[in-house]
């Protein structure tokens, strides 16, 4: 009969949270003593129940004792008296659990994105497997190793059960039996990377050593997506023929579902290392890795590698001599991290800093809640104290108190995290190129961290405003309680903190209004005529997508390139409907390259004015294309395409920025270049059109400053198409494939969608970015407000008498608000004065990244709107309850004193 | 030389071990033990800081018994009363005597 044991998730957490040098013991008697239980009769559910109980109560010893805390002394009635307080108070536990629902998760985000970039494979003992890379000492960056580099550690290494090799990132045309071309990202690979991964086909075979031979039969392992939907789900799959590129490849295996390795992989194809040893120019970048040997540490391996890499350094020193090996968990390879992952970036350690500091912050506020709550409950602690109860016992039961709502906030902020904002990620997983072991759902370590946090917030909120209510000024307050009062003031720092927190939010929702306002501004310049544009990048592979033919010739392959755009552009502008097409190396709406220039008319001094411009090149018709006239002067023509290639064409924000409005034709401009270099050579501008979309998303202004290159055929590989389709553009992606697929078989059509999407793909950051700067605006705006609303619901419990007398004697309800919440809208003013300033100081700051002056624009009108909205909401949070206090007739309020 | 003086809690852990024997002593016994004599309920996690406190204090010490199957392999951790802890138990045990000596029939509830 198996051994009783706990259940499988409790084990877990228990392996999770009880740890130490005592950890192996305490788990193994928690089993120990469920079988003692079971023995005596005890019934399996509470047998269970107790190992829950037990693990619980463990840890938390563990962890007193390790972090010294004293006997807090907590106990189940502390509990229901925490959750009764919760109910009963329905408006501060909302206002607090919001603000910790978001504080905790932001204060958990850095280290949870750290686990999820560092976790391994999810292979078998997928923790042993580890890249081999270089890191060149004089850059202190990582370099892909070279193919003899792969061949020589495949030979000499003990340390490791088996390396092997994959290139990454690249895209084949696969072309279906009934002509469908779409492209696929596959790998190739050795055969050997099947048995370092411990996976196994669902069907057929992986590939094997034979495969790798230059004389072997074209092989290829698919995915399940592939077999599913370009094979139709063909059970008797093994055997079929399928054109990858312009090659014919028998399938000889269908990997699992989730099998997607190095990336987001779907085809594989043996790697012909002896072909592409040899090869120059290859820019493939390519993965070593390998699975550490039974028994050996991953130091030991690191040893190994670094002797190896010094007898290469010392053979081949012109290219091995800066070069030092390095082993490194294959996730962090793959992630592009250091050695050492995210802990070993500084930069880390300042993310995760401001994001704790927004949990500070939050829990900073919801202390000040807290605070007013256990003030008026004063009389309530100096009663307990007086029968007997210890400073440290009434803690106890703030602390409780105090947990809970944590608690309850982790969970409300985990439970948030996982449904609403990952079910926005994960559709976007394939837009965004996330490697497929990238799990960014919530973990068993995410929930611990998110209750240390509450803990450590518990403390913030429960603790320290305990400690001000009781010992001493318990005491006080005994003969302060009999005369109504609490005896507590909101001292000097809660002033100061709903200052700043009125300040951050004024100044929070201008910069944000400034980028939703900058958002909207960058269009793509067309208006809606870029929702009848197919865009898509046109690619041809350079060795025909497989390592089968050998290298092409340079300039040939500059040809066939260039002939293969020509050919296909021909075809496109010979389909019934397509109305125009423009190619260049950016379309309206993404994120040009930039450059700074200089005019033929600045004194060639040091002190030359430099300009920020975005750049494209761009063929001859792409401007009529596009529907987009030339405004002055002339556009592209055959002849600009010849040896002087000095023409450019300038748009209307070049004019205004750069020769504030002088007439531009004729006029001269160059690229910078250091001083020690010589002058590039200068370009005449023949041209001028309106704005289109340039869009720079680096920080260097100006955003639509517009300069335009010709492009010949064949310049550029991957170039980018904007078809005028009309109507459903996306719906010409079919007949587009087929077309390229006639002209040439490997090429490919990659990220074919409506243009006007374009824009928005490029817009995905910034769009997080305005998503998050409104998380934050809405925080602070609530976090001000319930931090002035508790100060003024303190101030009013304690004035209670005060107002009733007031009223009795006639005041004006007016006169009485003013007089009561005078402190409170005080502080309300100077933080939208301290606001203001900040927002002002901010808009000259962004006014590069702002494209205009900040005076000079409509974002002005943010500082009215952040203002506006403090006032909105400040304003009543200030006076409500006072408000409330009057609605008391007068002496109910002198009785009730 | 005076000796140190046990809480309630630190009593009844070194009782409990000093019944088991240093062969049998260990954390998920000695609750049990207690538990079953005192009638209370005693958490395990208790007998753990205990006895953390205890060794600390050099009252005790523990030791790893034999490795045991039904564990997995893992061996207990086994608790033995120092002789500075039997010192403190006797001083404690016979300080509570002390006072209870001519109060037991009262404590029995005697007429």
């Amino acid at each position: 009969m198996p051994k009783p044991r706990g259940p499988g998730v409790l084990r877990r957490l228990a392996a999770l949270l009880i740890r130490g040098p005592e950890a192996a013991f305490i788990l193994a008697d928690l089993d120990d003593a469920m079988e003692r239980e079971l023995a005596r009769g005890i019934p399996l559910w509470r047998a269970r129940w107790r190992y829950a109980v037990n693990v619980f109560g463990s840890a938390f010893s563990v962890w007193r004792t390790r972090w010294r805390m004293p006997n807090l002394g907590m106990s189940w009635l502390d509990v229901k008296l925490g959750l009764r307080m919760l109910v009963k108070q329905p408006g501060l536990t909302c206002a607090a659990v919001f603000a910790l629902a978001i504080g905790i998760p932001v204060g958990l985000y850095p280290t949870h994105l750290m686990n999820v970039l560092e976790a391994p494979l999810p292979v078998d003992e997928g923790d042993r497997i580890y890249m081999l890379r270089y890191l060149n000492v004089a850059t202190s960056r990582a370099e892909a190793p070279s193919l003899q580099d792969f061949m020589h550690w495949r030979e000499e290494l003990t340390t490791f059960e088996a390396v092997g090799a994959a290139t990454i990132g690249a895209s084949y045309n696969v072309i279906s039996e009934d002509g469908r071309a779409a492209p696929v990202q596959g790998a190739e690979v050795t055969a050997s990377m099947f048995n370092i991964l411990r996976v196994r086909p669902q069907l057929g075979r992986t590939l094997i050593s034979a495969d790798e031979a230059i004389s072997a039969p074209k092989v290829v392992v698919i995915g399940h997506d592939l077999w599913q939907s370009r094979l139709g789900g063909d059970p008797d799959v093994v055997g079929r023929t399928i054109r990858i590129g312009g090659v014919l490849r028998t399938v000889v295996g269908v990997m699992p579902e989730e099998f997607l390795f190095p990336l987001r992989d779907n085809l594989w194809l043996p790697l012909r290392v002896n072909v592409l040893a040899d090869e120059e120019g290859q820019e493939r970048a390519h993965t070593i890795f390998g699975r550490l040997s039974d028994g050996i540490s991953s130091e030991e391996a690191q040893a190994e590698l670094t002797a190896v890499g010094r007898r290469m350094a010392i053979e081949f020193p012109e290219t091995h001599a800066r070069l030092q090996p390095e082993v490194v968990p294959l996730t962090i390879g793959l992630g592009g991290l250091r050695k050492g992952g995210l802990r070993a970036d500084p930069e880390f350690y300042a993310f995760q800093g401001l994001a704790l500091l927004v949990l500070v912050v939050a829990c900073a506020n919801v202390g000040m809640l807290i605070f007013a709550r256990t003030a008026a409950r004063s009389s309530e602690l100096a009663v307990c104290t007086a029968l007997g109860a210890s400073r440290t016992r009434v803690i106890s039961q703030l602390f409780t108190e105090a947990l809970l709502l944590a608690v309850l906030s982790a969970g409300v902020g985990l439970l948030i995290a996982d449904r609403i904002i990952l079910s926005r990620i994960a559709p976007a997983r394939d837009k965004l190129p996330l490697p497929y072991w990238l799990d960014f759902g919530v973990t068993p370590d995410t929930v611990f961290w998110a209750l240390s946090l509450a803990v450590f917030s518990a403390a913030v909120v429960g603790v320290v405003p305990a400690l001000k209510v009781t010992g001493k000024a318990v005491q006080r307050n005994i003969p302060r309680t009999a005369a109504g009062r609490s005896g507590i003031r909101f001292g000097g720092m809660s002033s100061a903190l709903i200052i700043a927190d009125v300040a951050l939010a004024v100044a929070t929702v201008g910069v944000a209004v400034a980028f939703s306002y900058s958002m909207t501004e960058f269009r793509d310049g067309m208006g809606n005529l870029s929702a009848q544009f197919l865009s898509a990048e046109l690619t041809i592979p350079r060795a025909e997508g497989t390592a089968d033919a050998a290298p092409s010739d340079p300039t040939e392959f500059t040809a066939r390139v260039g002939a293969t755009q020509q050919e296909l552009i021909r075809r496109l502008m010979a389909e019934p409907g397509i109305r125009g097409v423009a190619v260049g190396s950016m379309l309206p709406g993404m994120d040009h390259p930039w450059g700074r220039v200089e005019l033929d008319d600045e004194n060639q001094s040091d002190d030359v004015r430099r300009y920020s411009v975005s750049t494209a090149r761009i063929d001859p018709d792409f401007f009529n294309a596009l529907q987009h006239p030339i405004l002055s002067g002339r556009g592209f023509n055959l002849a600009d395409l010849g040896e002087d290639r000095s023409a450019v064409i300038v748009n209307t924000d070049f004019v205004d920025r750069v020769l504030g409005g002088r007439n531009p034709i004729g006029r001269r401009v160059r690229y910078a270049t250091r001083a020690d270099e010589e002058p590039g050579p200068w370009y005449e501008i023949v041209g001028v059109v309106g704005p289109l979309g340039t869009l720079m998303t680096n920080s260097d202004p100006p955003w639509y400053v517009g300069l335009y290159h010709p492009l010949a055929p064949g310049e550029i590989n991957s170039l980018r198409i904007a078809i005028h389709v009309g109507d459903d553009p996306e719906s010409f992606t079919p007949r587009l494939r087929a077309l390229t697929s006639e002209v040439d078989p490997t090429a490919i059509i990659s990220e074919p969608v409506a243009l006007n999407e374009v824009f928005s793909f490029t817009q995905f950051g910034t769009k997080l970015v305005v998503w998050g700067a409104g998380i934050v605006v809405g925080i602070l705006i609530a976090l001000s407000a319930s931090g002035i609303y508790a100060l003024m619901s303190f101030t009013v419990t304690e004035r209670t008498r005060e107002i009733g007398v007031r009223t009795a004697l006639g005041a004006q309800r007016s006169s009485i608000v003013l007089t009561v919440a005078r402190r409170a809208l005080a502080q309300l003013g100077v933080g939208i004065l301290l606001g203001t300033s900040i927002a002002g100081v901010l808009f000259f700051q962004m006014e590069g990244f702002l494209g205009q002056h900040p005076i000079d624009s409509p974002l002005v009108l943010t500082l009215i709107v952040g203002v506006s909205v403090m006032v909105l909401i400040g304003v009543p949070a200030c006076t409500a309850p006072t408000l409330r206090a009057l609605r008391i007739m007068p002496i109910e309020a002198l009785r009730e004193s | 030389m005076s000796s140190e003086s046990l809480a309630e809690f630190e009593l009844l852990v070194m009782l409990a071990a000093l019944r088991l024997g240093a062969d049998e002593a260990y954390t998920v016994s000695i609750a049990e033990g207690i538990a079953r004599k005192t009638g209370r309920s005693v958490r395990r996690a208790n007998v753990y800081t205990t006895l953390q406190r205890l060794e600390g204090k050099g009252l005790v010490s523990t030791r790893l018994g034999d490795p045991r199957p039904e564990r997995g392999g893992r061996p207990r951790r086994l608790v033995a009363v120092e002789p500075e802890g039997m010192t403190a138990v006797r001083a404690t045990t016979g300080a509570i005597l002390s006072m209870v000596g001519e109060l037991s029939d009262v404590l029995r509830g005697a007429e």
